[in-house]
């Protein structure tokens, strides 16, 4: 253990930060198998009806107590047992030899943190050895970060991961979700098997596509053929691919932790960058383009490219400035040995390191935006998509309109395919 | 000691680089022989001992491995053919994410029941052999660590755990000595040696240094390019035999 | 006949297709520079047309013109420099020294690769390809390892400045044709100012609705997953390449792989489509979840493959020699390397779903999807920001927790 010297407060909770989100991470495990069992109560067992995303009826009583019984739960399980949450951030509840603790001092340590609950945020505060709250002790055990005392501690047989507690509880969850999956997304399959009489009409129209709009306008005075769009939908992802890339080149220095990191202003724009990623990382270019396809007019593949623009903006951002970061430093090294300057360094010793995996990416990511933009356009962003939608909208008024959507369908298919096949060769020979 | 192994016009061709790996070789193996081949890389050293468990097949010939047809064999007769021929390679071959007793145990995965097997459901009877085998090669206290967390000497040490599990009539070793240090490679050739005197395991390997061959093997077999060029005691390599083996350039290294 | 390599591979090709490859090669040079010619010429006459005529063409003059003219400078390029095709093969023209008549050589070579079509017949028949044109005009075709020159700065080489110059013409091409429109984007956003208003002031009493939608789509993303998975494993072991044994193996390989690339490259959107109509109305969960699934089995079947091609087959040689069956063989040598990177793909794939999910309602495949898309159609933009926002955050999370994970696995 280490010796308890004068730490700060901060220090202290920066410490104890793993065992903090264990523990709130197996509480919420223990929430959501309460929320489990008031779904399937409520569905089963009450007889006022629940709606289909399973709003929950309790009495007032009732949340409390579900409450505190499943902090009750997660307390137990961290005091007698191996939870996923302590797995999952590298602890382990040891003795001072660093053997595991016997039933007995388990169960003291168990009644003792109830008893010092309260008093525990004086742990802060107090002298005591890092990482450890009130509750720990020489009898008690403490939790220790696995992977510091793995060397020292002695060998002893694995069990078997099916038969552990957390191998259990993994499995509990897990089926768990997937009984209420299974409820809630309605699967029935017997229900797709009869239905094949009435649908089968489709998939028969499906695999016999029709070409006529190949190259032909389907509106005369617009252009509106198949190649058209495809060309269209091609040269959509290529722009956005490209722009995308030369924007996010720059800023993916900017959100680099090796370059930015030197000054309280660096990590203040790293940090915006890197949270600007996420936000349009997060939303799918599609969404995006719902409002560009009001700001610039709907059907305008200039809407689909400025939503996919974006995006890939923050994802390539994102993927490059994780590369930047991840730069081998001793060239770096020598290169500023010469008394060159910052931006000597990174474009003489970073960049060359690079840009293999700059490339690969942007294929990547090129190869992605062509999927996107196949179907970008129901929102209105332009591409091939239009013509899929518009066929298919037409089912009820056209005799051979499932045939029609077939031969976009191929042309999608060949178009992807064949991109895809040559990207990930390129990326072979690239990296 | 009567004839144990008997190659008969053992030939390799790889068609694809028009390679013809082994030519013609024929040649008898002792029960008990601790037989050293030697050879440049790529002489087929390799080649003719995986030929031996079919690990490759041959183009022609035939291979008899105590009276059986090891060429002719049935899928079902090769597995236990196989279970009485244990292999060493130069890479260690272990399986780096599993512990070092599973990789240990797994040497006797031709004896045990499919379905136990399947789910790693050992009998004490195998654990505690593994464990001996392993306390037999020093490193009983590594049993529960990852394969991958051992040093070279250590790693093919638990190969050799592993062939000592099958309880083999027959051992293979595949250079293997050619990726570990000099003081390492000896104490691994010393544990073939155990075996093959304390056991009475016939031992097959083929090695780089002409020094470990002096030191450890009973007989000796060169071959260059394919083709046998020398067969006989360790004594018997002068300087001309060697230069003909390894090539006109050739000087030998003490390995110590 | 069968060669066995260690591990099980499989090897070898019979003979007679060298001479194909020989003239594939040749075929593939001639036919890459063609192909750049004919993009370069269609995106520059766009370009042409589109600012000098107003008008859409990619082709100035009629296609057979077009076609001849790119043909001939095909082979001429080749013969007279470097072009792009022998580049991508890593070839290049050498002459026997000291012959005159350089220049004279080299037109010949011209004329005499115009023969190249009829030389398929030759190599149908006899199984072996002399390159005539080569060897009439006394030159070589060699591999750019075994002639060791230095390369010249780039912008010297033709076939590098013509890749830039299509680069540079397909770019503006595609800035060209999606209708960029810098002007527009600036000026029109008066138009949405109303949205944005709107945005602004989200209506927060969707909240509730929203995060029950969210817990469907998540479950639906689940569910696809985990269905996803159970499938792919098996299906992984049957396409992968160096798994695959004997006539009935390779043969289910190809077949597999082909047909999991077709449905890989149809967006779950699309397979969406498909399933909504299939399913009663009021099961959208369901269709959404089956799309997922279809395109997930697919995805997952592919990146399990690729895994199973590249594992170490050292381990499996070893466990093969100690006479193990072929089910101990899988599960002792090959199992105990994959875990962790299905594993890690497993998260990849749960990741990509949740965020498909999202999204797979804009086509009616239910969760929370469904509803921002009625939502905006009827311009109610204070309440889908909101759900908007949800998205976001969940889509966050999933991403954070997910990439914590793959950490970990490795």
């Amino acid at each position: 253990m280490k010796s308890a010297r004068r730490h700060s407060p901060w220090v202290r909770l920066a410490e104890l930060r793993p065992r903090i989100f264990a523990f709130l991470l197996d509480w919420a495990s223990w929430g959501y198998i309460a929320y489990a069992i008031m779904y399937l109560l409520n569905k089963y067992w009450y007889v006022r009806h629940v709606n289909f995303y399973g709003r929950l009826t309790l009495p007032s009583w009732g949340w409390p107590l579900v409450i505190l019984v499943t902090l009750e739960l997660a307390l137990l399980t961290h005091a007698f047992g191996q939870t996923i949450g302590l797995s999952l951030f590298g602890l382990r509840l040891l003795g001072p030899d660093l053997r595991r603790i016997p039933m007995r001092q388990r169960l003291h340590r168990y009644l003792g943190l109830h008893v010092k609950l309260l008093l525990q945020p004086i742990a802060l505060f107090i002298d005591r050895p890092l990482g450890t709250l009130l509750h720990d002790g020489k009898q008690t055990g403490t939790m220790r970060l696995f992977a510091k005392v793995k060397d020292d501690m002695p060998l002893e047989r694995p069990r078997n991961w099916w038969l552990t507690y957390r191998g259990l509880f993994t499995t509990a969850l897990l089926g768990m979700t997937f009984w209420l999956g299974w409820k809630i997304t309605a699967v029935n399959l017997g229900m797709l098997v009869e239905r094949i009489g009435k649908s089968g009409h489709i998939w028969r129209d499906l695999f016999t596509p029709q070409f006529t709009y190949l190259t032909a306008n389907v509106i005369d005075g617009r252009t509106f053929s198949i190649a058209h769009y495809m060309m269209e939908t091609i040269f959509m992802a290529f722009f956005a691919t490209i722009t995308g890339a030369i924007v996010a080149f720059p800023l993916s220095f900017l959100g680099a932790r090796n370059i930015m990191g030197f000054s309280a202003v660096g990590w203040l724009i790293y940090t915006v960058m890197r949270f600007v990623f996420n936000i349009f990382r997060s939303i799918e270019s599609i969404l995006m383009a719902v409002m560009f396809a009001v700001w610039v007019g709907f059907g305008n593949p200039f809407a689909g490219a400025l939503a996919l623009f974006l995006h890939t903006i923050a994802a390539l951002g994102k993927l490059y400035s994780e590369q930047v970061e991840s730069v081998d430093p001793g060239p770096l090294e020598a290169i500023a040995a010469t008394g060159a300057k910052r931006w000597q360094v990174v474009a003489y010793g970073v960049i060359p390191q690079i840009i293999p995996s700059y490339l690969a990416f942007t294929l990547y990511r090129w190869d992605i935006n062509i999927r996107m933009a196949t179907v970008i356009a129901l929102v209105g962003g332009g591409g091939i998509g239009t013509l899929l939608f518009y066929f298919k909208n037409e089912v009820g008024r056209l005799e051979n309109a499932w045939n029609l959507v077939g031969s976009v369908i191929v042309a999608i298919v060949v178009v992807v395919w064949l991109l895809d096949y040559i990207s990930a060769r390129v990326r072979e020979k690239i990296g | 000691m009567d004839e144990f192994i008997r190659v008969e016009n053992l030939t390799k061709i790889y068609e694809r680089g028009e390679v013809l790996a082994l030519d013609d070789i024929s040649f008898t193996v002792k029960r008990g022989e601790f037989l050293v081949l030697l050879g440049l890389s790529g002489s087929g050293k390799s080649t003719l001992l995986r030929c031996i468990n079919r690990l490759i097949e041959p183009t022609a010939g035939t291979i008899t491995f105590d009276g059986e047809d090891v060429t002719k064999a049935s899928s079902r007769q090769l597995r236990h053919l196989r279970r009485r021929m244990a292999m060493i390679f130069q890479q260690f071959n272990l399986v780096r994410r599993s512990s070092v007793l599973t990789n240990t145990i797994s040497g006797r995965l031709g004896y045990m029941n499919p379905a136990a097997s399947a789910i790693h459901k050992f009998t004490k009877q195998d654990i505690d052999d593994a464990i001996a085998c392993l306390e037999r090669v020093g490193i009983p206290e590594q049993a529960y660590k990852r394969a991958d967390e051992l040093s070279g000497g250590q790693q093919q040490r638990v190969g050799i755990a592993r062939a000592l599990m099958q309880k083999p009539d027959l051992l293979m070793a595949d250079e293997p000595v050619s990726a570990l240090d000099p003081a390492t490679s000896h104490s691994i050739m010393q544990y073939l040696e155990l075996m093959n005197q304390e056991d009475g395991v016939t031992v097959l390997t083929s090695l780089h240094f002409l020094s470990l061959a002096r030191r450890y093997g009973t007989r000796i077999l060169a071959l260059k390019d394919g083709k046998i060029v020398f067969e006989g005691t360790p004594a018997e390599i002068d300087a001309a035999k060697f230069k003909e083996i390894y090539g006109e350039e050739a000087q030998e290294v003490e390995v110590r | 006949m069968e060669q066995n390599y260690h591990a099980g591979f499989i090897s070898s090709r019979p003979n007679w297709r060298k001479g194909f490859r020989a003239y594939g090669k040749d075929l593939t040079v001639l036919a890459a520079d063609i192909f750049v010619l004919l993009a370069l010429w269609g995106l520059c006459s766009f370009i042409w047309n589109h600012f000098a005529l107003g008008t859409r063409d990619f082709l100035s003059l009629p296609w057979w013109i077009v076609v001849v003219v790119c043909v001939e400078l095909a082979c001429i390029w080749s013969s007279f420099g470097t072009s792009p095709g022998l580049r991508l093969l890593r070839r290049r023209l050498i002459n026997e020294e000291g012959k005159r008549g350089l220049l004279l050589r080299r037109f010949l070579r011209v004329a005499t690769l115009h023969l190249q079509p009829f030389l398929a017949l030759e190599v149908l028949v006899t199984a072996k390809y002399t390159p005539r044109h080569d060897r009439i005009t006394g030159f070589r075709v060699l591999s750019e390892m075994e002639l060791q020159e230095a390369r010249g700065p780039w912008y010297r080489s033709s076939s590098s400045l013509s890749i830039v110059l299509l680069g540079l013409a397909m770019f503006l091409v595609s800035a060209l044709f999606t209708q960029v429109d810098l002007v527009k984007l600036f000026t029109n956003a008066g138009a949405t100012a109303e949205i944005w208003d709107r945005i602004f002031h989200p209506d927060w009493s969707i909240l509730g609705l929203g995060v029950r939608l969210l817990i469907v789509t998540l479950y639906m993303a689940f569910m696809a997953t985990l269905f996803g998975v159970l499938l792919a494993v098996p299906l992984s072991f049957l396409a992968a390449r160096n798994l695959a044994r004997g006539v009935v193996g390779r043969s289910i390989y190809t077949v597999l792989r082909v047909i999991l690339s077709i449905i890989r490259s149809i967006e779950p959107i699309i397979w969406a489509i498909i399933f909504v109509v299939w399913v009663r109305t009021g099961a959208a969960a369901f269709a959404g979840m089956l799309a997922l699934l279809v395109h997930s089995i697919a995805d997952l079947t592919k990146l399990y493959s690729e895994r199973l091609e590249s594992i170490d087959p050292g381990p499996v040689e070893a466990i093969r020699a100690t006479g193990a069956g072929r089910l101990q063989v899988i599960l002792y040598g090959i199992v105990p390397q994959i875990v962790n990177p299905y594993l890690s793909f497993t998260i990849y794939r749960w990741d990509i779903n949740v965020r498909m999910a999202t999204i797979i309602g804009l086509v009616g495949g239910g969760g929370i999807g469904q509803r921002l898309i009625q939502l905006t159609r009827n311009w109610v933009w204070d309440q889908a920001i909101v759900l908007m926002l949800l998205i976001m955050v969940a889509v966050w999370v999933m991403d954070y927790s997910s990439s914590r994970l793959r950490e970990r696995l490795n």
